[in-house]
């Protein structure tokens, strides 16, 4: 890396690598040594030749003057010889030459010392012979011939010439040795150069060789440096530092894949647990079962990794990975996987693949890839945590801001209930000091009346001690009195009947007087009994509702014949204003009533008496008035007082008590009114009742236990009350109250018929209501709200049958049982529309009297009967026990038959059912009575130690609307429970009702027999939705959630409407609609969604979800089902 | 006129306009709270006045969602109030109890803080298997984190406290597993919980229950819008059903026709009559 870098600044600088600047200074030095070389071996060379040059011109020279020599002899000799001058002519010539041949000879030799010495020695030879030649010559020239013969006899000449030949000679071996060494010499020397030019090319062409390989290597480095710098730019530029390490991770695994030509990649980047996750991939197939998440040495990524350094992995098996294209796939045959590091730590591994050989240039460029990856890598992360924790801290200061708030609104919300708190308390503040000063005042009289009332206390004591032994005395004395009476009585009515027939008329005449008078005295006993009561204030109240027509008709009925029998006239007059009924003690108001007008029947002898009642929503008044004698104006005062008549002829004149008008202040003061009286002597009086319309103390009165009566005890059961007979009058009365709270409606118009059954009601004590149309009728029921109602058929105005309708579809008037009679038979009919029962006209007075009791049963047993279904027997007790109260019969059952049993007999207000039975499971039981017509179908609470799932439950809830599992505070709910039941109106019909409201409904033939899938999880809503739908015909079929309607419509195809819950657990309904249009099959199948979103845009969202249309809950029923005709398929 | 009563106009207008763009309707919620709401989201949102942020609202489709989250307080602890889940863990689960299958709802559940605290009572006491319940909030965001079950650690300790003054039957801890700062609680806590959107003030009865839970919700509306969500309340509660409120909130306010009892004064326990 380092040297890479200093070869980079080197070349940026112009110079050249240092290898190949080194090879350039080897070849420049080694051109200059061989040059060198070889101009000095050239030179040598030279040098030879020079010498050998010279030699031969030594040579030359030595054989030239010796030829020179030779001529001038023969030039001598023959002209010798001939005497002919002409043959001395070479003589002249060499002679002429010799010189200059000698200086030459001598300039050639002077280098040489010996030669130099045999030149002169030559020179002096030749001079020698010259001078003998000479002579020669000159003596010839003078003649002498014979002389110069002698001469040349002598042989001196030859003599000098011989030596001459030898120094020539001499000389010449001399330079041919020279010569030869010479030779020799330039051999060498041009040997040597030879070598040196040879070497010299060799060395050089080596040299040549040498840069030339260098400069390539160099320029192949300079190359990858440039393709390997290119690709670091490029990645580092690819790099920016906006990226979190995911887009990171992908534009750097992209950039390379690219750059090294990769044909698959994958991008690992580390966790702080040195975990690696795959964030990126290129060109990657996505392999079944291969791994994106590697911890360190797990596999080769991990590996690569833990060991920080690059794994190449050539020859990757055929199957282990490919890289595809639409075209098709290749098998990749390298893998490289190349950790990024920085300072040592592994940030991100990269995983390429190649389909060619892998290159040392390819892993170069991912090792300096690593770095900036990692850096960029760590500042992303960095980057990262900076924004998190400064978004961190901008949550915080936000969340603080927001618990401000919430701090604040909270204060706030505070401040204004402190605020309403102390308006209240000021509005307070002042009451009590206003009450403060009154109660100063009535500190005051308080005290003055506190001391007047403990004298009053003690008299009061004395009183009531007085009263009491009076009391007991009375009672006492009247039972004494009673039974002889009754036995007189019994028996004077036995005379006076004369069975025997063997009294006479005087003696029958005689009876019946005993007859009355203990008739009266019995009466009186009555009185005075009661009287004494009442101021022993012990005297109750039983309030109810008294319909005014009935009482007012009653009274009529009963007066009416002693009207007829004194021929004075009965008027009975309800004021316009007057509301239909009053809430008071029935009983007591008839005694009072009975009392002044037996009093104004008494005290009357012509004229008439009437009745008049008017009031208004408060208060009532009941006017008896009378044409009789009148009471003058002083004894007003003490015709109210007991024991006191206005004159003692009176009574004997008029026979009676003269309790009756104590009597009935006392009760009309009791009821919570009182009696006015106007009258004068001879003018006929007035008494005035004035009562309130509704008994204050009313519901107390109920909870009082039954009075004691002085008579035998009265019969429990009312139905019997009328057929005892001598104390028939006074029982009835006593029991009266329990019984006029049921009242019985007559819708008839036949008088007849109507009358007959007043008279059956009156004998069994009820309230008789009579209305002669249909409309009267259904109006009468509606407000009066009998207990039992016998319905004529044929009404002048509508059919009895639409009456019954009527009163069935209305919820208050449903639960009351209906008696159908008619002339024609139509029992199917009015049975299946919910009558009770039916009968034929002419109707037998036995079966009038048993209707009637059915209607009083049903009636009666509102509210009163509970049914305890429990196989344990303490539990049994202890829930007897705990929901044992006054009124409420408790029936217990240990097993279901016994259970059925009771159910068959008699009709229940509530059940209570362990689900736990011997013999039957209480679902069992519970399906059972659904299923036979002839048990009842009272209000189920199952009550059971069972957890139940959801399964269980469901199948319970079609018959139990509360089931309560046992538990710590389970019998808080249960008593909570069956007191709902017990005090409801009966509004909510039992199933038997319902089926046959059902069928008897019109059913509309649109949803007859329409499969409706009600997707919905509100058990409320389910009960609501079914109960529209089913009596309609159509099947409703329910899903919980979303998943079990897909389930559902998979598996009962057919469904023909889906109504759909949005809000449900498991799959709500946006999903559930997009699913099931989702099915080919159901994309027209039509559904509704409901939802508790009112908002434009829910619709909206619904209708894109799949619904054809919208209702928003709460649902309007009229709505939903308009748009169900809308959108069931015809 | 002066600038507060400007303020108020403008933020009378913007209510409009969020309730007829968007139909959540904030319009009536106590204004004090809604003016420090809306000044707190017009320095988040950049905006200069409220007509501003309006503007933005109706033409900027991420403006909305960013405002959502400061118009609802998304306050919320797990076993907040620990006594309060102290009674109802004493008092309210055993009459629960006695229903075969129970349905409760936790309206405006935030981030799931009680939706969690109720799923762990309701384990504890053996009751989850059968509950069912309905965890409603107006900001879905709130929704999709109550949905995760994903809380911040260091919250988580100040969970742990609250969950055994509440009387836990063991460790908190039992609940969750802690990673990366955060505690993911158990997913099997909340399969029997329907999340969904749903607006007291716009939206009705969904479901008969046997308990309601609204805490510190009701302090945000004003009286009228208070009345509406506990007559919302009253109509899907059973007859003796429970209702539990915030620490600071109370039925005494309201206008009668809807009857409760106190079950337990302090912890805001109420029943229906």
């Amino acid at each position: 890396m380092a040297a890479t870098q200093t070869e980079n600044t080197r070349a940026e600088a112009g110079q050249l690598p240092r290898s190949t600047s080194a090879g350039l200074a080897t070849a420049l030095l080694a051109i200059l040594l061989i040059g060198v070389l070889a101009w000095r071996s050239l030179e040598q060379v030279s040098q030879a030749n020079t010498w050998v040059a010279h030699t031969q011109d030594v040579l030359e020279v030595t054989a030239n003057l010796l030829n020179l020599m030779v001529d001038a002899e023969t030039g001598e000799r023959g002209y010798l010889l001939t005497r002919d001058e002409k043959y001395l002519q070479p003589y002249e010539t060499s002679i002429t030459a010799m010189p200059q041949e000698l200086t030459h000879f001598r300039s050639l030799t002077v280098d040489n010392g010996p030669q130099t010495q045999r030149a002169d020695r030559l020179r002096d030879l030749l001079d020698r012979r010259n001078g003998q030649l000479r002579n020669t010559v000159t003596l010839c020239h003078s003649g002498k011939w014979d002389e110069a013969r002698e001469q040349i006899n002598s042989g001196a000449g030859r003599e000098t010439m011989l030596q001459i030949r030898a120094v020539v000679k001499e000389m010449q071996d001399e330079e041919r040795r020279l010569l030869a060494i010479r030779q020799a010499d330039f051999q060498r020397t041009s040997n040597i150069s030879t070598a040196i030019s040879l070497g010299g090319a060799a060395f050089l062409f080596v040299l040549l060789l040498l840069a030339i390989v260098l400069v390539r290597r160099d320029f192949l480095a300079r190359g990858m440096e440039a393709w390997l710098r290119t690709g670091e730019n490029g990645f580092v530029n690819k790099l920016p530092g906006e990226q979190d390490a995911q887009v990171l991770s992908q534009s750097a695994l992209d950039y390379l894949c690219d750059y090294l030509g990769a044909t698959a990649g994958a991008a690992y980047v580390a966790e702080p647990d040195g975990t690696l996750i795959r964030r990126a991939t290129f060109a990657w197939t996505t392999a079944a079962g291969e791994r994106e998440v590697f911890k360190p040495r797990e596999g080769f990524i991990g590996q690569a990794a833990w060991e920080k350094r690059l794994l190449h992995i050539g020859d990757v098996p055929r199957d282990y990975a490919k890289a595809s294209s639409g075209l098709g796939e290749h098998v990749v045959r390298e893998l490289l996987i190349a950790p990024a590091m920085v300072d040592g730590l592994v940030t991100a591994v990269l995983e390429l693949g190649f389909f060619r050989t892998v290159q040392r240039h390819d892993l170069d460029l991912l090792e300096l890839s690593g770095e900036p990856l990692s850096i960029a890598l760590r500042t992303a992360q960095y980057r990262a945590r900076l924004e998190a924790l400064l978004e961190e801290t901008q949550r915080q200061a936000e969340e603080l801001q927001t618990q401000q708030e919430e701090l604040r609104v909270s204060n706030e919300e505070l401040e204004e209930q402190s605020r309403a708190l102390r308006e209240s308390q000021a509005r307070l503040e002042m009451q009590q000091s206003d009450l403060a000063q009154s109660n100063a005042q009535l500190e005051l009289q308080k005290s003055q009346v506190e001391t007047a009332q403990k004298v009053l206390t003690r008299k009061n004591e004395e009183l009531m001690q007085a009263d009491q032994y009076k009391s007991e005395f009375l009672a006492n004395m009247s039972h004494e009195l009673r039974t002889p009476l009754n036995s007189s009585l019994i028996l004077a009515k036995l005379l006076s009947e004369n069975r025997t027939g063997n009294l006479t008329v005087e003696q029958v005449k005689f009876a019946d007087t005993i007859y009355g008078a203990g008739n009266d005295l019995l009466n009186l006993i009555n009185d005075i009994l009661d009287l004494s009561k009442i101021e022993a204030g012990k005297m109750e109240v039983r309030a109810e509702r008294i319909g005014l027509q009935a009482l007012a008709e009653t009274l009529r009925r009963q007066f009416q014949p002693v009207a007829d029998q004194k021929r004075l006239r009965l008027v009975t007059t309800i004021a316009e204003s007057a509301p239909p009924d009053m809430e008071t003690d029935a009983q007591r108001l008839q005694q009072i009533l009975k009392n002044l007008l037996s009093n104004a029947f008494k005290f009357t002898d012509a004229g008439e008496i009437s009745l008049r009642i008017a009031g208004d929503s408060e208060r009532l008044s009941f006017e008896v008035k009378d044409s009789g004698i009148g009471i003058a104006q002083e004894n007003h005062g003490l015709v109210f007082d007991a024991f006191k008549q206005v004159e003692g002829t009176s009574s004997r004149k008029y026979g009676g008590t003269g309790l009756g008008l104590s009597i009935s202040r006392d009760l009309a003061r009791l009821l919570g009114g009182d009696i006015a009286l106007t009258s004068s002597a001879g003018k006929g009086s007035t008494f005035t009742l004035e009562l309130p319309r509704k008994h204050a103390a009313s519901t107390q009165t109920r909870q009082q236990p039954e009075r004691q009566t002085p008579t035998p005890p009265p019969p429990a059961r009312p139905a019997r009350a009328a057929q005892t007979l001598a104390a028939a009058q006074v029982s009835t009365a006593e029991n009266g109250a329990a019984v006029n709270s049921r009242r019985i409606l007559v819708i008839e118009d036949d008088q007849g018929f109507s009358d007959a059954v007043v008279s059956i009601a009156k004998e069994l004590d009820f309230d008789c209501l009579v209305a002669n149309t249909a409309d009267g009728g259904f109006e009468l029921a509606l407000h009066e709200q009998p207990s039992g109602i016998v319905l004529d058929v044929r009404l002048p105005d509508h059919s009895g049958l639409s009456v019954l309708d009527r009163l069935k579809r209305n919820a208050k008037t449903r639960h009351i049982p209906v008696h159908v009679v008619s002339g024609a038979d139509y029992t199917q009919a009015a049975l299946q529309m919910g009558a009770v029962g039916y009968a034929l006209k002419p109707v037998a007075r036995s079966e009038l009297t048993n209707a009637l009791r059915q209607l009083v049963t049903k009636a009666e047993q509102k509210g009163r009967r509970i049914l305890i279904v429990e196989d344990d027997a303490v539990q049994r007790d202890s829930l007897s026990k705990l929901l044992s109260s006054e009124g409420v019969q408790i029936i217990v059952a240990g097993t279901a038959a016994e259970a059925s049993e009771k159910l068959r007999q008699t009709t229940f207000d509530c059940m209570v059912l362990d689900l736990s039975l011997p013999d039957q499971s209480g679902y069992q039981l519970l399906e059972t009575m659904a299923k036979d017509e002839e048990l009842a179908f009272p209000p189920v609470i199952v009550y059971t130690g069972r957890s139940l799932d959801r399964e269980e439950e469901e199948k319970l809830r079609r018959f139990s609307s509360s089931i309560i599992i046992k538990g710590a505070r389970s019998p808080e709910r249960l008593l909570d429970e069956v007191t709902l039941f017990l005090h409801q109106v009966e509004t909510k019909m039992p199933p038997e009702r319902q089926r046959m409201l059902k069928e008897a409904r019109d059913s509309e033939s649109l949803f007859e027999g329409r499969r409706i899938l009600l997707v919905e999880d509100d058990v409320r809503n389910i009960f609501a939705l079914s109960s529209v739908l089913e009596p309609k015909g159509a099947q409703v079929e329910i899903a919980r959630n979303g998943r079990e309607a897909l389930d559902h419509l998979l598996q009962k195809p057919g469904v023909d409407l889906v109504l759909m819950d949005i809000m449900m657990p498991e799959m709500d309904g946006y999903t559930a609609m997009r699913e099931i249009r989702k099915n080919a099959e159901w994309t027209k199948l039509p559904i509704i969604a409901l939802t508790a979103k009112a908002m434009r845009d829910d619709q909206e969202k619904c209708m894109d979800a799949g619904a054809n249309d919208y209702v928003a809950k709460p649902i309007d029923v009229d709505k939903l089902l308009s748009l169900l005709r809308v959108w069931l398929p015809r | 006129m002066e600038p507060a009563a400007v303020l108020d106009m403008e933020l009378k207008l913007l209510l409009e306009a969020i309730y007829l763009r968007f139909h959540y309707d904030f319009r009536e919620y106590s204004i004090a709270s809604l003016r420090r709401r809306v000044a707190q989201a017009m320095i988040q949102l950049n905006c200069p006045s409220v007509s501003r942020l309006q503007e933005k609202l109706l033409h900027d489709p991420d403006a909305f969602p960013a405002l959502l989250q400061y118009m609802t307080v998304q306050v919320s602890d797990m076993f907040r109030d620990p006594s309060y889940w102290r009674s109802m863990r004493q008092l309210v689960l055993p009459v629960l109890g006695t229903y075969p299958s129970l349905k409760m709802w936790i309206a405006g559940c935030s981030t799931g803080e009680e939706v969690y605290s109720l799923c762990i009572l309701l384990r504890e006491e053996g009751l989850l298997d059968r509950s069912l319940v309905y965890a409603t909030d107006i900001n879905a965001e709130s929704l999709r984190r109550a949905q995760s079950g994903v809380f911040e650690m260091e919250r988580v300790a100040r969970f742990s406290h609250a969950y055994r003054e509440a009387g836990g039957r063991g460790s908190l801890a039992d609940y969750y597993t802690a990673a990366y700062e955060s505690a993911v609680f158990d997913k099997t806590l909340v399969k029997n919980v329907v999340f969904s959107d749903h607006s007291l003030a716009t939206d009705s009865v969904f479901s008969e229950v046997q308990l309601v839970s609204c805490r510190n919700v009701l302090i945000y509306f004003n009286t009228s819008l208070q009345e509406r969500a506990i007559r919302l309340f009253s109509d899907s509660l059973v007859r003796k059903g429970f209702l539990g409120l915030g620490s600071r909130e109370s039925l005494r306010s309201i206008a009668t026709g809807m009857a409760f009892d106190e079950v337990v004064r302090e912890d805001r326990i109420f029943q229906k009559l």
